[in-house]
Protein backbone atom coordinates (compact mmCIF):
# COMPACT_ATOMS: atom_id res chain seq x y z
CA UNK A 1 0.00 0.00 0.00
CA UNK A 2 1.61 3.10 -1.05
CA UNK A 3 -0.23 6.74 -0.39
CA UNK A 4 -0.29 9.02 -3.48
CA UNK A 5 1.10 12.38 -3.31
CA UNK A 6 -0.37 15.33 -5.50
CA UNK A 7 1.97 14.85 -8.41
CA UNK A 8 1.16 11.00 -8.11
CA UNK A 9 -2.36 11.13 -7.92
CA UNK A 10 -2.53 13.00 -11.35
CA UNK A 11 0.17 10.30 -12.74
CA UNK A 12 -2.74 7.61 -12.09
CA UNK A 13 -5.39 9.38 -13.33
CA UNK A 14 -3.18 10.22 -16.75
CA UNK A 15 -2.63 6.66 -16.81
CA UNK A 16 -6.12 5.80 -16.88
CA UNK A 17 -6.96 8.38 -19.51
CA UNK A 18 -3.85 7.07 -21.81
CA UNK A 19 -5.29 3.55 -21.03
CA UNK A 20 -8.92 3.89 -22.28
CA UNK A 21 -7.64 6.45 -25.18
CA UNK A 22 -5.50 4.03 -27.14
CA UNK A 23 -8.17 2.16 -27.41
CA UNK A 24 -10.37 4.70 -29.08
CA UNK A 25 -7.48 5.71 -31.12
CA UNK A 26 -6.72 2.43 -32.30
CA UNK A 27 -10.06 2.14 -32.88
CA UNK A 28 -10.75 4.71 -35.38
CA UNK A 29 -6.97 4.04 -37.41
CA UNK A 30 -8.60 0.45 -37.58
CA UNK A 31 -12.23 1.55 -38.78
CA UNK A 32 -11.51 2.56 -41.79
CA UNK A 33 -8.70 -0.16 -42.97
CA UNK A 34 -11.50 -2.74 -42.12
CA UNK A 35 -13.62 -3.47 -45.26
CA UNK A 36 -17.32 -2.74 -44.31
CA UNK A 37 -19.53 -6.30 -44.37
CA UNK A 38 -16.63 -8.18 -44.84
CA UNK A 39 -15.76 -11.41 -42.56
CA UNK A 40 -13.79 -9.36 -40.15
CA UNK A 41 -16.24 -7.08 -39.76
CA UNK A 42 -18.49 -8.90 -38.74
CA UNK A 43 -16.25 -10.86 -36.51
CA UNK A 44 -15.58 -7.40 -34.57
CA UNK A 45 -19.06 -6.93 -34.17
CA UNK A 46 -20.08 -10.18 -33.03
CA UNK A 47 -17.20 -9.74 -30.31
CA UNK A 48 -17.97 -6.21 -29.27
CA UNK A 49 -21.80 -7.55 -28.92
CA UNK A 50 -20.34 -10.61 -26.58
CA UNK A 51 -17.69 -8.92 -24.77
CA UNK A 52 -20.89 -5.71 -23.95
CA UNK A 53 -23.22 -8.71 -22.95
CA UNK A 54 -20.53 -9.99 -20.77
CA UNK A 55 -19.62 -6.95 -18.79
CA UNK A 56 -23.32 -6.37 -17.80
CA UNK A 57 -23.86 -9.83 -17.00
CA UNK A 58 -21.27 -9.57 -14.91
CA UNK A 59 -22.63 -6.47 -13.14
CA UNK A 60 -25.45 -8.34 -12.73
CA UNK A 61 -24.44 -11.21 -10.91
CA UNK A 62 -21.07 -10.87 -9.41
CA UNK A 63 -21.85 -6.13 -8.77
CA UNK A 64 -20.04 -3.82 -6.39
CA UNK A 65 -21.09 -1.23 -4.77
CA UNK A 66 -24.71 -0.59 -4.03
CA UNK A 67 -26.38 -3.55 -6.42
CA UNK A 68 -23.86 -6.50 -4.10
CA UNK A 69 -26.81 -5.02 -1.14
CA UNK A 70 -29.78 -6.75 -3.35
CA UNK A 71 -29.52 -10.76 -3.59
CA UNK A 72 -28.59 -12.41 -6.81
CA UNK A 73 -32.35 -13.97 -7.10
CA UNK A 74 -33.39 -10.25 -7.25
CA UNK A 75 -31.42 -9.26 -9.99
CA UNK A 76 -32.10 -12.60 -12.02
CA UNK A 77 -35.84 -12.01 -11.66
CA UNK A 78 -35.58 -8.43 -13.06
CA UNK A 79 -33.42 -9.63 -15.63
CA UNK A 80 -35.91 -12.35 -16.51
CA UNK A 81 -39.18 -10.03 -16.46
CA UNK A 82 -37.42 -7.57 -18.65
CA UNK A 83 -36.07 -10.07 -21.47
CA UNK A 84 -39.63 -11.68 -20.85
CA UNK A 85 -41.38 -8.59 -21.83
CA UNK A 86 -38.88 -7.57 -24.09
CA UNK A 87 -40.20 -11.22 -26.22
CA UNK A 88 -43.52 -10.52 -26.27
CA UNK A 89 -44.08 -6.65 -26.71
CA UNK A 90 -40.88 -5.65 -28.38
CA UNK A 91 -41.54 -2.77 -26.33
CA UNK A 92 -37.97 -1.32 -24.89
CA UNK A 93 -39.30 1.42 -22.59
CA UNK A 94 -42.25 -0.94 -21.52
CA UNK A 95 -39.87 -4.07 -21.04
CA UNK A 96 -37.44 -1.66 -19.05
CA UNK A 97 -40.45 -0.86 -16.59
CA UNK A 98 -41.19 -4.24 -15.93
CA UNK A 99 -38.20 -5.56 -15.41
CA UNK A 100 -37.49 -2.98 -12.67
CA UNK A 101 -40.58 -3.26 -10.99
CA UNK A 102 -40.00 -6.86 -10.99
CA UNK A 103 -36.67 -6.49 -9.41
CA UNK A 104 -38.14 -3.56 -6.94
CA UNK A 105 -40.89 -5.93 -6.06
CA UNK A 106 -38.33 -8.72 -5.57
CA UNK A 107 -36.40 -6.52 -3.09
CA UNK A 108 -39.29 -5.75 -1.19
CA UNK A 109 -41.17 -9.17 -1.04
CA UNK A 110 -38.24 -12.44 -1.41
CA UNK B 1 -36.15 -1.97 -42.42
CA UNK B 2 -36.10 2.18 -42.67
CA UNK B 3 -38.94 4.30 -41.54
CA UNK B 4 -39.35 6.70 -44.63
CA UNK B 5 -40.64 9.78 -42.39
CA UNK B 6 -36.78 9.49 -40.78
CA UNK B 7 -35.86 9.65 -44.32
CA UNK B 8 -36.82 13.17 -44.87
CA UNK B 9 -35.04 14.85 -41.72
CA UNK B 10 -32.00 16.80 -41.77
CA UNK B 11 -28.97 16.67 -39.61
CA UNK B 12 -29.87 19.08 -37.00
CA UNK B 13 -33.37 17.21 -36.78
CA UNK B 14 -31.95 13.91 -36.47
CA UNK B 15 -29.75 15.36 -33.81
CA UNK B 16 -32.49 17.00 -32.08
CA UNK B 17 -34.60 13.70 -32.07
CA UNK B 18 -31.66 11.87 -30.88
CA UNK B 19 -31.50 14.29 -27.78
CA UNK B 20 -35.00 13.40 -27.28
CA UNK B 21 -34.46 9.67 -27.27
CA UNK B 22 -31.60 10.03 -25.08
CA UNK B 23 -33.85 11.94 -22.52
CA UNK B 24 -36.57 8.98 -22.17
CA UNK B 25 -35.23 7.22 -19.90
CA UNK B 26 -31.10 6.22 -20.55
CA UNK B 27 -29.38 9.54 -19.47
CA UNK B 28 -31.15 9.87 -16.50
CA UNK B 29 -29.97 6.26 -15.28
CA UNK B 30 -26.59 7.12 -16.37
CA UNK B 31 -26.47 10.52 -14.43
CA UNK B 32 -27.00 8.49 -11.41
CA UNK B 33 -24.98 5.69 -12.81
CA UNK B 34 -21.77 7.65 -12.72
CA UNK B 35 -22.94 9.31 -9.74
CA UNK B 36 -22.46 6.03 -7.87
CA UNK B 37 -18.53 6.06 -9.57
CA UNK B 38 -18.47 9.47 -7.63
CA UNK B 39 -19.58 8.07 -4.37
CA UNK B 40 -16.69 5.08 -5.03
CA UNK B 41 -13.99 7.57 -6.39
CA UNK B 42 -14.51 9.88 -2.97
CA UNK B 43 -14.55 6.69 -0.77
CA UNK B 44 -11.15 5.49 -2.40
CA UNK B 45 -9.42 9.16 -1.64
CA UNK B 46 -10.30 10.86 -4.82
CA UNK B 47 -11.07 14.44 -4.45
CA UNK B 48 -13.60 15.98 -7.14
CA UNK B 49 -11.34 17.35 -9.63
CA UNK B 50 -9.90 14.13 -10.18
CA UNK B 51 -13.61 12.51 -9.98
CA UNK B 52 -14.11 15.02 -12.81
CA UNK B 53 -11.41 14.62 -14.87
CA UNK B 54 -11.57 10.90 -14.85
CA UNK B 55 -15.27 10.78 -15.62
CA UNK B 56 -14.45 13.44 -18.75
CA UNK B 57 -11.07 11.28 -19.83
CA UNK B 58 -11.73 7.89 -19.38
CA UNK B 59 -15.74 7.94 -19.85
CA UNK B 60 -16.20 4.32 -19.52
CA UNK B 61 -17.62 2.76 -16.20
CA UNK B 62 -16.00 -0.30 -15.84
CA UNK B 63 -12.58 1.16 -16.21
CA UNK B 64 -13.54 3.54 -14.20
CA UNK B 65 -14.71 1.44 -11.00
CA UNK B 66 -11.24 -0.77 -11.60
CA UNK B 67 -8.66 2.93 -11.59
CA UNK B 68 -11.31 3.70 -7.78
CA UNK B 69 -10.90 0.37 -6.09
CA UNK B 70 -7.10 -0.37 -7.37
CA UNK B 71 -6.50 3.58 -6.07
CA UNK B 72 -7.87 2.95 -2.57
CA UNK B 73 -5.62 -0.22 -2.84
CA UNK B 74 -2.54 1.99 -3.38
CA UNK B 75 -1.85 0.28 -6.61
CA UNK B 76 1.19 1.35 -8.85
CA UNK B 77 0.69 3.70 -11.85
CA UNK B 78 1.74 0.56 -14.44
CA UNK B 79 -1.04 -1.73 -12.70
CA UNK B 80 -3.40 1.15 -12.93
CA UNK B 81 -2.43 1.62 -16.48
CA UNK B 82 -2.62 -2.22 -17.41
CA UNK B 83 -6.25 -2.98 -15.56
CA UNK B 84 -8.36 0.10 -16.81
CA UNK B 85 -6.77 -0.83 -20.26
CA UNK B 86 -8.03 -4.17 -20.01
CA UNK B 87 -11.36 -2.94 -18.22
CA UNK B 88 -11.84 -1.05 -21.50
CA UNK B 89 -10.52 -2.38 -23.82
CA UNK B 90 -13.77 -3.16 -25.44
CA UNK B 91 -13.68 0.33 -26.98
CA UNK B 92 -11.76 -1.09 -29.86
CA UNK B 93 -14.42 -3.17 -30.89
CA UNK B 94 -17.11 -0.77 -29.48
CA UNK B 95 -14.96 1.68 -31.40
CA UNK B 96 -14.68 -0.15 -34.85
CA UNK B 97 -18.56 -1.33 -34.56
CA UNK B 98 -19.86 2.12 -34.07
CA UNK B 99 -17.58 3.90 -37.14
CA UNK B 100 -19.34 0.83 -39.45
CA UNK B 101 -22.37 1.15 -38.61
CA UNK B 102 -22.33 5.01 -39.38
CA UNK B 103 -20.48 5.21 -42.34
CA UNK B 104 -17.97 7.29 -40.86
CA UNK B 105 -15.43 7.16 -44.01
CA UNK B 106 -18.44 8.46 -46.75
CA UNK B 107 -18.39 12.03 -44.14
CA UNK B 108 -14.53 12.64 -44.48
CA UNK B 109 -13.76 14.13 -41.28
CA UNK B 110 -10.08 14.55 -39.92
CA UNK B 111 -8.72 11.99 -37.87
CA UNK B 112 -8.55 14.42 -35.06
CA UNK B 113 -12.15 14.71 -35.30
CA UNK B 114 -12.86 11.66 -35.52
CA UNK B 115 -11.22 10.77 -32.44
CA UNK B 116 -13.19 13.58 -30.54
CA UNK B 117 -16.39 12.30 -31.60
CA UNK B 118 -15.63 9.02 -30.04
CA UNK B 119 -14.11 10.08 -27.40
CA UNK B 120 -17.97 10.40 -26.35
CA UNK B 121 -18.85 6.43 -27.05
CA UNK B 122 -19.41 4.73 -24.41
CA UNK B 123 -22.01 1.23 -24.11
CA UNK B 124 -24.94 3.53 -24.05
CA UNK B 125 -24.84 5.40 -26.90
CA UNK B 126 -23.20 2.33 -28.88
CA UNK B 127 -26.15 0.00 -27.90
CA UNK B 128 -28.63 2.47 -29.00
CA UNK B 129 -26.92 3.21 -32.31
CA UNK B 130 -28.11 -0.34 -33.03
CA UNK B 131 -31.38 0.64 -32.18
CA UNK B 132 -31.17 3.94 -34.42
CA UNK B 133 -29.71 1.98 -37.60
CA UNK B 134 -33.23 0.10 -37.70
CA UNK B 135 -34.77 3.31 -37.87
CA UNK B 136 -32.67 5.92 -40.10
CA UNK B 137 -30.85 6.30 -43.00
CA UNK B 138 -26.90 5.45 -42.78
CA UNK B 139 -26.51 9.52 -43.72
CA UNK B 140 -27.97 10.49 -41.07
CA UNK B 141 -26.71 8.22 -38.27
CA UNK B 142 -23.70 10.28 -37.02
CA UNK B 143 -25.67 13.33 -36.61
CA UNK B 144 -27.53 11.13 -34.49
CA UNK B 145 -24.82 9.53 -32.63
CA UNK B 146 -23.77 13.06 -31.74
CA UNK B 147 -27.00 13.97 -30.43
CA UNK B 148 -27.08 10.97 -28.22
CA UNK B 149 -24.11 10.50 -26.58
CA UNK B 150 -23.59 14.49 -25.99
CA UNK B 151 -26.79 14.39 -23.95
CA UNK B 152 -25.57 11.66 -22.48
CA UNK B 153 -22.33 12.86 -21.88
CA UNK B 154 -23.51 15.85 -20.13
CA UNK B 155 -25.61 13.53 -17.86
CA UNK B 156 -23.12 11.31 -17.15
CA UNK B 157 -20.52 14.39 -16.13
CA UNK B 158 -23.61 16.09 -14.17
CA UNK B 159 -24.13 12.85 -12.16
CA UNK B 160 -20.47 12.94 -11.11
CA UNK B 161 -20.95 16.28 -10.02
CA UNK B 162 -23.68 16.01 -8.39
CA UNK B 163 -22.59 12.13 -6.79
CA UNK B 164 -19.69 13.68 -5.12
CA UNK B 165 -21.16 15.78 -3.21
CA UNK B 166 -24.60 14.87 -2.56
CA UNK B 167 -23.91 10.75 -2.67
CA UNK B 168 -25.86 10.37 0.79
CA UNK B 169 -29.32 11.95 -1.09
CA UNK B 170 -31.30 9.15 -2.38
CA UNK B 171 -32.31 6.71 0.30
CA UNK B 172 -30.56 3.24 -0.69
CA UNK B 173 -33.47 1.55 -1.09
CA UNK B 174 -34.29 3.73 -4.22
CA UNK B 175 -30.81 4.08 -5.34
CA UNK B 176 -30.36 0.21 -5.92
CA UNK B 177 -33.23 0.41 -7.93
CA UNK B 178 -32.14 3.02 -9.93
CA UNK B 179 -28.28 1.97 -10.81
CA UNK B 180 -30.13 -1.09 -11.80
CA UNK B 181 -31.55 0.61 -14.77
CA UNK B 182 -28.39 1.02 -17.23
CA UNK B 183 -27.97 -2.51 -17.36
CA UNK B 184 -30.98 -3.72 -17.65
CA UNK B 185 -31.48 -0.85 -20.23
CA UNK B 186 -28.43 -1.76 -22.64
CA UNK B 187 -29.02 -6.08 -22.06
CA UNK B 188 -32.66 -5.57 -23.55
CA UNK B 189 -31.49 -3.25 -26.31
CA UNK B 190 -28.80 -5.84 -27.23
CA UNK B 191 -30.38 -8.60 -27.19
CA UNK B 192 -32.71 -6.89 -29.63
CA UNK B 193 -29.99 -6.23 -32.23
CA UNK B 194 -30.74 -6.40 -36.15
CA UNK B 195 -28.52 -9.37 -36.83
CA UNK B 196 -29.16 -12.48 -35.84
CA UNK B 197 -25.23 -13.35 -35.03
CA UNK B 198 -25.43 -10.54 -33.11
CA UNK B 199 -28.15 -11.81 -30.68
CA UNK B 200 -26.23 -14.68 -30.64
CA UNK B 201 -23.02 -12.93 -29.60
CA UNK B 202 -24.76 -11.61 -26.82
CA UNK B 203 -26.15 -14.57 -25.46
CA UNK B 204 -23.13 -17.18 -25.66
CA UNK B 205 -20.95 -13.95 -24.21
CA UNK B 206 -23.65 -13.13 -20.91
CA UNK B 207 -23.67 -16.91 -20.26
CA UNK B 208 -19.73 -17.67 -20.04
CA UNK B 209 -18.82 -14.28 -18.38
CA UNK B 210 -20.34 -15.30 -14.97
CA UNK B 211 -19.48 -18.85 -15.42
CA UNK B 212 -15.51 -18.20 -16.35
CA UNK B 213 -15.64 -15.29 -13.40
CA UNK B 214 -15.10 -17.67 -10.33
CA UNK B 215 -11.71 -18.85 -12.34
CA UNK B 216 -10.46 -16.32 -14.39
CA UNK B 217 -11.64 -13.22 -12.51
CA UNK B 218 -11.69 -9.79 -14.59
CA UNK B 219 -10.64 -11.75 -17.42
CA UNK B 220 -13.50 -13.37 -17.91
CA UNK B 221 -15.24 -10.76 -19.88
CA UNK B 222 -11.79 -10.55 -22.30
CA UNK B 223 -12.49 -14.50 -23.00
CA UNK B 224 -16.24 -14.52 -23.07
CA UNK B 225 -16.27 -11.45 -25.03
CA UNK B 226 -13.67 -12.85 -27.62
CA UNK B 227 -14.96 -17.20 -27.33
CA UNK B 228 -18.61 -15.79 -27.53
CA UNK B 229 -18.04 -13.47 -30.61
CA UNK B 230 -16.02 -15.91 -32.25
CA UNK B 231 -18.66 -18.70 -31.74
CA UNK B 232 -21.62 -16.94 -33.07
CA UNK B 233 -19.83 -15.59 -36.13
CA UNK B 234 -18.34 -18.87 -36.75
CA UNK B 235 -21.92 -20.66 -36.28
CA UNK B 236 -23.58 -18.11 -38.80
CA UNK B 237 -21.15 -18.12 -41.24
CA UNK B 238 -20.63 -22.08 -41.69
CA UNK B 239 -23.90 -23.61 -40.13
CA UNK B 240 -26.81 -21.29 -40.03
CA UNK B 241 -25.38 -19.46 -43.03
CA UNK B 242 -27.14 -16.41 -41.96
CA UNK B 243 -26.55 -13.79 -44.56
CA UNK B 244 -25.19 -10.64 -42.99
CA UNK B 245 -27.58 -7.57 -44.25
CA UNK B 246 -25.96 -4.73 -45.58
CA UNK B 247 -26.37 -1.83 -44.53
CA UNK B 248 -29.21 0.56 -45.55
Amino acid sequence: MEDYGFFQSWAAVFCAIVGTIIWRIAGVVLASRIPADGPVMGWVNTMAYAMVSAVLLLILVHPTGVLATTGLDHRLIGLGAGLLAMFISKHLIFSLLCGISAFALAIQLV
Amino acid sequence: MNNPEFHMLNASQTRRNAAIDALRAPCYALGITMAGFSTIARESGFDFWMALVTSLGVWGMPGQVAFASLYSAGASLFIIFVAVSLANMRMLLMVISAADMMHLKSHNLPLWKRIFWMQFLAITAWANLGLAQQKYPSHLLLPYYQGFALMIFAFGILGTIFGFFLSDLLPPDILRVVIFITPIYILLLIINARQKANRLAVLIGGVLSPVFFPFAGEWAILIAGILGGSLASLYSRFIAKWHLDPVQ
